[in-house]
């Protein structure tokens, strides 16, 4: 399974490279201050099922947790490794990414008037704990943490693009809603990437480590979902 | 009859809920306000208003729930007017008044609704030897709630986590005392409204200043032990 998340990693992290050369991310017209009035980033779907709007919900719910969680791990690590002349950087980088996912996952949190959890306060400790403690047991662990977190985000991710298929195209939000979370999707797995070629799998008990903090992940979405 | 017909006789009630309060003789007379030439010459008969909306006070639930669907479109339609003329977003103030507003027409009905809609769900308990009455407030919760969240939307607040839920509930509890307010002297609704988010707001400025200040002290803390070479 791990060898086929770094393969889709990699396919991902390709049709990326030509996806930018090609057009702006999708998530940019979020951060574009001159879009606000847009649609597309300012309404939300009203014709849409029961069904389809609680789908809408709790996947934006998750994503938005799994985002503040993301960056807090981030912070973890940073408070740790953040003086590693190797290190320090690469997670710089990924956290100013996780930064610029929260903040536009924020935003579409308040235009699909979305409930946001109320575990929140919880993911921010369970994350930066989680993130000091496997940096504190070596780069390696550290790396291995990204690892198993974006495996579990990437799935996730991939899993909810399936879900959306049944939104309704006619309404603007919806094929920019798709982008975005596909322009994440590829993110987490770059981080993936990135964590593999920096020795993940050499970290202590990678196995044990990797099983135990994606159950505890997997656990984690089911919960933002629901609270 | 379809929902579209349902939704249509509850429309034409709501003029008569000034009359006949919420109740099940609002939507037997809808039918006569019906355009010609659909218009029929005597009130829905009891079987009807059944079948269409609800046993009992069930009927008479869902003219009030669609009294406060009708408020929230209310705001709603306010608020793009709002933003036409004006071109900025109205404000919570603003929003909240003609939410208000919308009430007064009816406002000798809505004790008995809300008095209404407390009793319907909630079955009589016992606590000891004393029996507590029974009342449900979860709908009145909820329809001030759905007001405080349409306020939200409307005029941009941008609160997120768990100030979402913070800004919600203050409203919410806001809304309601002017609401109550309003049953009872309609006349000091809107000063009081103001009173209300004013002592609200210095709230929130007091909050975020200590937020501020802890902020400060804990960056003070940190520099203190990294001077003293503890990192």
């Amino acid at each position: 399974m791990l060898t086929r998340n770094v393969v889709q990693a990699f396919r991902f992290a390709q049709t990326r490279g030509i996806a930018t050369s090609a057009k702006p991310l999708a998530s940019s017209v979020y951060m574009d201050p001159g879009q606000s009035k847009n649609p597309a980033v300012s309404t939300t779907p009203r014709n849409i099922t029961e069904e389809q709007r609680s789908a809408l919900d709790s996947a934006l719910r998750v994503d938005q947790a799994g985002e503040v969680a993301a960056n807090w791990i981030y912070m973890g690590q940073h408070v740790v490794l953040g003086r590693d002349p190797k290190t320090g950087p690469l997670l710089q980088e990924m956290w100013d990414q996780e930064k610029k996912h929260l903040a536009v996952m924020n935003k579409m949190q308040l235009q699909h008037r979305i409930r946001p959890t109320l575990l929140t306060d919880v993911a921010k400790v369970a994350g930066f704990g989680l993130g000091a403690v496997t940096a504190l047991m070596g780069r390696e662990a550290a790396m291995a943490c990204t690892e198993a977190v974006e495996t579990v985000i990437g799935e996730h991710y991939d899993d909810q693009l399936k879900e959306m298929e049944s939104l309704p195209e006619g309404h603007p939000s919806v094929p920019l809603l798709r982008d975005v979370i596909k322009e994440f999707r590829d993110d987490e797995l770059e981080h993936l990437d990135i964590a593999v070629d920096n020795f993940s799998q050499r970290a202590p008990a990678h196995a044990f480590l990797s099983s135990v903090i994606g159950a505890g992940c997997k656990v984690a979405i089911e919960l933002c979902k629901r609270v | 009859m379809s929902t579209h017909t349902g939704a249509r006789l509850l429309k034409l009630a709501l003029p008569l809920v000034r009359t006949h309060g919420f109740t099940r003789d609002a939507l037997a007379f809808s039918v006569l306000e019906l355009p010609p030439p659909e218009t029929l010459s005597s009130p829905l008969s009891d079987a009807a208003i059944s079948s269409l909306f609800g046993p009992g006070s069930k009927a008479e639930h869902t003219l009030i729930n669609f009294f406060f669907d009708e408020g929230l479109e209310h705001m709603r339609y306010r608020a793009q007017a709002w933003s036409g003329s004006t071109g900025r977003s109205p404000t919570i103030k603003e929003l909240l008044e003609e939410r208000l507003k919308y009430n007064e027409p009816v406002l000798g009905h809505l004790s008995d609704a809300f008095a209404s809609l407390a009793s319907a769900s909630a079955s009589v308990a016992q606590l000891g030897p004393f029996q507590i009455p029974p009342v449900d407030p979860l709908p009145g919760l909820k329809h001030a709630f759905r007001i405080a969240d349409e306020a939200c939307y409307l005029s941009g607040d941008a609160s997120t986590e768990l100030s979402w839920y913070a800004r919600r509930a203050s409203l919410a509890a806001i809304y309601t005392a002017a609401e109550l307010h309003q049953i009872t002297s309609p006349h000091t609704t809107d000063r009081f409204l103001e009173s209300l988010l004013d002592s609200s707001s210095r709230a929130k400025n007091s909050f975020d200043e200590v937020a501020l200040f802890s902020s400060y002290l804990f960056k003070s803390c940190k520099g203190i032990i990294k001077s003293l070479g503890a990192n």
